[in-house]
């Protein structure tokens, strides 16, 4: 098992079958793995001290059970980094077993915690590993910008292609960095948590590469390019708020091989038109924001 | 994010919104009613109903942003169905090329 100290939290949601996997799935990993100690989400919430410092202490795997993510938002809430985290649906669809509607768990349903709980202790025995940590030269960049409200928006004035899902490609002959746009990281705020795609993978144009969460959201990346994964930015994974600081440089989320870039730029924007387009996107938006607004004061 | 849209004004990459039949398909077979998808889509394209086959509808499907899947992740039964995405590109470019003919 791993050398390092480990802790569980699931979200023990009691009015969902989910809920109930959640927590299924963290007994049985401390059956299997005694080290490893469990934090419960109600005992933490009402201020208990022992796991604070168990919290600050150890890497921390978070078991969620549906898109609420209330012990993802527990750890957030303390400014603590997640190491792991489990999502019970996901799970339910890769394994293709049925969580169930009731309350009591079906056999099948304590079959799919027991199944995640056995994959979870392989994947941290793996990632025990030593993860190298691909650093990219990052050059300056020069930029459009736009305050609006109190936000601030940039857009890089040349060397980008943009698709309408708000997310760049940064072409570099028949490689290319992909990433999220400044309007997406500022809709999403302060991003906790990075999912990654498969170095290897074969993505098409528009295809889903991965996904970011906040507090407020999920949101995800959505390929402006179809190619191959060749490398993923696993620093993200222990600086997610790279994404909200730098998402145009040190925020790049993976390097593709291009496969047909010629094609794919027929339905991207450049740094002009991807910068009116977001301008005209945040003006409609504040516009009806003051709108609800003196609506709710009237 | 989706704040002030209005379906009939709308477009996406320059193609009326109205034209891309992009949105979920409930699976009713498999749907158990959990309500996650509605409950995390920022862009209520879902409803509740008080028809109890039906519990769950697509109500606002031009709501839906063009490409993205992000409620199907929230779905543990797997009933959510979008179309085959290279088809929607595909008629995405044709209409584009339609557009770019009338105005010359």
């Amino acid at each position: 098992m791993t050398n390092y100290k480990l802790c569980i939290i699931p979200c023990n949601g009691l009015d969902k079958s989910l809920g109930i996997i959640a927590r299924t799935v963290a007994l049985k990993t401390i059956e299997k793995e005694p080290k490893i100690e469990l934090i419960c989400p109600v005992l933490l919430n009402n201020g208990e001290k022992k796991y604070e410092e168990i919290l600050k202490s150890s890497k921390i795997v978070v078991v969620d059970g549906c898109m609420t993510g209330c012990a993802t938002k527990l750890i957030e809430e303390r400014n603590l980094k997640i190491f792991k985290k489990v999502f019970i649906p996901e799970m339910s669809k890769k394994f293709k077993l049925k969580p169930g509607k009731n309350l009591i768990l079906t056999e099948e349903g304590i079959n799919l915690a027991k199944t995640i709980a056995t994959e979870l202790i392989e994947s941290l025995d793996r990632s025990d590993d030593e993860i190298t940590i691909e650093y990219k030269e990052i050059e300056d960049i020069d930029y459009f910008d736009i305050t609006v409200d109190k936000f601030y928006f940039r857009v890089p004035k040349s060397g980008f292609n943009f698709n309408e899902n708000d997310c760049w490609i940064k072409p570099e002959g028949d490689l290319g960095l992909i990433g999220i746009t400044d309007y997406l990281q500022n809709s999403a705020s302060d991003i906790m948590f990075v999912e990654l795609p498969e170095i290897g993978g074969k993505i098409e144009q528009f295809d889903d590469v991965g996904s970011f969460e906040s507090v407020k959201t999920v949101l995800q990346l959505i390929s402006p390019v179809s190619g191959e994964i060749v490398s993923i930015n696993k620093l993200l994974e222990k600086q997610p708020e790279l994404l909200n600081q730098d998402p145009y440089g040190k925020g790049w989320f993976a390097e593709i091989k291009l496969a047909n870039f010629e094609e794919d730029k027929e339905l991207l924007m450049d740094c002009s038109e991807y910068f009116e387009y977001m301008k005209n996107k945040i003006m409609k938006e504040s516009e009806h924001l003051k709108k609800m607004k003196s609506e709710k004061n009237d | 994010m989706g704040e002030g849209y209005d379906a009939d004004k709308e477009t996406f990459m320059s193609v009326p919104r109205k034209k891309i039949p992009w949105w979920p398909t409930i699976d009713y077979e498999k749907c158990d009613f959990c309500m996650e998808c509605d409950k995390f889509c920022p862009h209520n394209v879902y409803a509740k109903t008080n028809d109890d086959n039906k519990k769950l509808i697509v109500k606002n499907p031009y709501n839906c942003v063009v490409f993205c899947r992000v409620c199907a992740k929230a779905c543990a039964p797997n009933a959510l169905k979008f179309p085959d995405k290279r088809k929607i590109t595909k008629l995405i470019k044709k209409l584009r090329s339609e557009q770019k003919g009338e105005s010359q």
